[in-house]
């Protein structure tokens, strides 16, 4: 069984060596030859083996006595380990492919394909939904820019904690700019509370700015200030800093009126699959994590497109 | 009784001079595969440069300093060649790549016809055993095969054996006088006798034999020998074939080209005399005086070599012996094999013994058939370990290596 090993890093190395494109020929051979239930032919096993345990005889002999009578065995674990971080390194390249990093989005650790973690979608959240997937409703008292019956509709599911949200805002910003008549934007809670403290709190603070008129200057304000976000004082200090009567504020935020809400839209969030902030839905098609602006106007384009054509016909 | 001081002899090598005692982390080298390729003495190495750094050109065809110089240095390798086997003339000494291309040589150019028989032994190394079976497939020529037998006493035996083998059909006797798979020897001059008296012409493959001992071919009367000069401190692709000028003289050679002829026109050609009819083409000249010197400095070493390789192959064949399970190949008595030690141990392939002598030790053996397969074949064995020793190996060396044999068939058959 060494032969699998031998054939996997005299390939990689036979990449850039010639000798050893010779040695990944007979480990293949050798493979070959094993899995028909054969002797190899080459004897590269057996010509390893004797490499490793000649070798070890000069550091421990009894440690080279070891692993002369037992290389079959010691091949078959070696062999099986390797199999199996192949298999978990290909797991964590479909995470980094489908989630930005090596152990999906409800775990978070250091990600080879991703030394720094900036592209990660960890949500810190895990599921407790096992219904089906379903595309996220908008209602009337959700907080919105643009007009029911534009062609294109965006909901976003965000936190007003989490740093990639907060990364997402001037792309946001810029797109609704781009597409002014064409766009209804949607923007609804998705507190990670597990991972980010004053989460939930910020949502309540920013659905009570909205009692007042003031959506949008409060969820501009929560985000420029993320770092600072981590009181009710400070919660309450930008409401007064917007001209916001304090006293109704207040009481909104004491008595948590728009706690049915929040959890509402994370409900929703987490019916329709949402397992990272931020989440784009763009009619019916999502963009995880604050992706590069070219992909939003890829999407925006395509579904403007699919309308005209439908519109035409 | 005078001794062959190995110790002194090693200072004449490089490779064993230059590097660290044994068991440190550069350690010495010990090498046991001299019946594959010799180590190099310093003057052998020296020559070879000499030539490309000093006068690198034609022998034997530019009249020029460098062609004239060449050609003196070629000459004096040949006589060198004359004066180690005792030939008659320089002239019957023919350079050659290698015992192989000195048999190929010969087996191509006697004309052997249908019905023309040829005689080798059991034992023969490939290159004295495919070119007897490409003539009998092609020309119908008989090749017959005399069995080899290791008992005591298989001396007289392999005689019987011979003689009830050999008639007036064998035109040629073709044997190796020291066999490469276990170093037994067979007795030249008898056999050359009786091949004689039934009109057979004798060709000796001496690639484990000159390298080892005194050949005179003028006593043994063999009519044609071939070695190899990098079993015998020479440079690789190097070889002689010794011939008697007068078979020489009356032989086609068997490879044609620049250096073989006189004068040629567009329907013909005059050929050369022997030997620079059968060196055909640009010759390895850096190469034939590097083998001369190779000579010269050997030859004074083989009275004293026999009793140096067979005290040590004494040490090797007890010393291995007494592991359980270890197994020789060829004569029991270590006096009658020459340098080499050929042998198995139950439970380990030869070849990972092989392997593991050199990582653990840098013991450097050979392992597998030795191109002599159809000798394991027959005997339904896959291989063998050989140990083979030379001049410049020591006592020392052989408890080394007896040591290494002994430690790493406890391991492995535990």
């Amino acid at each position: 069984m060494i032969c699998v090993i031998a054939l996997i890093v005299f390939g990689v190395i036979g990449i850039f060596s010639a000798s050893h494109r010779k040695l990944a020929k007979e480990a293949l051979d050798c493979v070959f030859r094993k899995a028909t239930l054969r002797k190899c032919r080459t004897n590269l096993d057996e010509r390893i083996r004797s490499e490793i345990s000649g070798y070890l005889i000069t550091k421990n002999e009894k440690a080279a006595g070891f692993v002369y009578r037992n290389f079959q065995l010691l091949s078959w674990s070696f062999t099986l380990l390797l199999l199996l971080s192949i298999g978990y390194t290909a797991y964590g390249g479909y995470n980094y492919y489908r989630y930005g990093n090596c152990y999906g989005p409800v775990e978070q650790g250091f990600c080879i394909f991703d030394p720094s973690g900036k592209n990660s979608q960890y949500a810190g959240i895990k599921s407790s939904y096992n219904g089906p997937t379903v595309f996220p409703s908008i209602e009337k008292d959700d907080p919105q820019i643009g007009e029911e019956g534009y062609p294109v509709e965006i909901i976003e599911f965000g936190c007003y904690k989490c740093p990639y949200t907060k990364k997402a805002e001037p792309i946001v910003k810029q797109i609704l700019e781009e597409y002014k008549g064409k766009i209804r934007f949607t923007f609804r809670n998705f507190p990670v509370y597990q991972t980010h403290k004053f989460s939930n709190e910020t949502a309540l603070a920013a659905d009570c700015a909205m009692e007042q008129g003031k959506y949008w200057e409060y969820h501009e304000k929560l985000f420029e200030n993320i770092e600072k976000t981590n009181s009710s004082d400070y919660l309450l200090e930008i409401a007064q800093e917007l001209e916001i009567d304090i006293g109704q504020f207040r009481q909104c935020y004491n008595s948590k009126k728009y706690l049915g809400e929040v959890k509402n839209d994370f409900e929703d969030g987490v019916k329709a699959g949402v397992y990272g902030t931020p989440t784009f839905f763009i009619n019916n098609k999502t963009i995880v994590g604050p992706q590069d602006i070219s992909k939003f106007r890829k999407l925006i384009d395509k579904e403007l497109k699919k309308k005209n054509q439908n519109g035409n016909s | 009784m005078a001794t062959l001081d190995a110790e002194s002899i090693r200072n004449d090598f490089p490779i064993l001079k230059n590097s660290g005692k044994y068991g440190e982390k550069e350690a010495q080298i010990i090498y046991f595969d001299n019946a594959c390729m010799s180590l190099k003495p310093q003057l052998v190495i020296d020559k070879i440069v000499e030539y490309y750094k000093e006068y690198p050109g034609c022998s034997g065809r530019s009249s020029h300093s460098f062609g004239n110089r060449v050609s003196e240095e070629v000459s004096a390798a040949r006589i060198s060649a004359c004066k180690f086997f005792n030939s008659r003339k320089e002239e019957e000494i023919i350079f050659t790549r290698n015992t192989t291309e000195g048999i190929n040589l010969v087996a191509n150019s006697l004309c052997l016809k249908k019905g023309d028989a040829v005689l080798t032994t059991n034992k023969e190394h490939n290159s004295n055993l495919l070119p007897w079976q490409r003539l009998s497939s092609e020309k119908g020529v008989i090749h017959k095969i005399v069995e080899v037998d290791d008992g005591e006493g298989g001396e007289e035996i392999f005689l019987k054996n011979f003689e009830n083998s050999i008639d007036k059909g064998v035109k040629l006797v073709s044997m190796a006088q020291t066999f490469n798979l276990d170093g037994s020897s067979i007795p030249v001059r008898d056999i050359v006798k009786i091949s004689h008296d039934y009109g057979a012409m004798v060709m000796i493959d001496a690639a484990q034999s000159a390298p080892h001992t005194e050949i005179d071919v003028r006593n043994s009367d063999v009519d044609f020998l071939a070695c190899s000069g990098h079993k015998m401190l020479g440079p690789t692709g190097t070889g002689i074939l010794y011939g008697k000028y007068s078979f020489l003289e009356n032989t086609n050679p068997f490879i044609e080209g620049g250096g073989t002829v006189v004068n040629t026109t567009y329907e013909s050609a005059v050929f050369e005399k022997p030997p620079a009819k059968f060196e055909a083409g640009l010759q390895d000249y850096a190469g034939i005086i590097g083998l001369g010197v190779a000579l010269s400095y050997l030859k004074p070493k083989l009275p004293l070599l026999k009793n140096h390789e067979a005290k040590l192959n004494r040490i090797i064949t007890e010393g291995v012996l007494s592991i359980k399970g270890a197994s020789t190949i060829g004569p029991k008595n270590p006096d009658s094999r020459s340098g080499i030690l050929s042998f198995q141990i139950e439970g380990i392939d030869s070849k990972n013994l092989a392997i593991m002598l050199d990582k653990s030790n840098k013991i450097m053996i050979r392992a597998g058939a030795h191109c002599v397969h159809s000798w394991f074949n027959s005997k339904k064995i896959s291989g063998s370990a050989r140990a083979s020793l030379y001049l410049y190996n020591t006592e020392e060396e052989c408890k080394i290596f007896c040591d290494a044999v002994k430690k790493i068939s406890m391991f492995a058959v535990k």
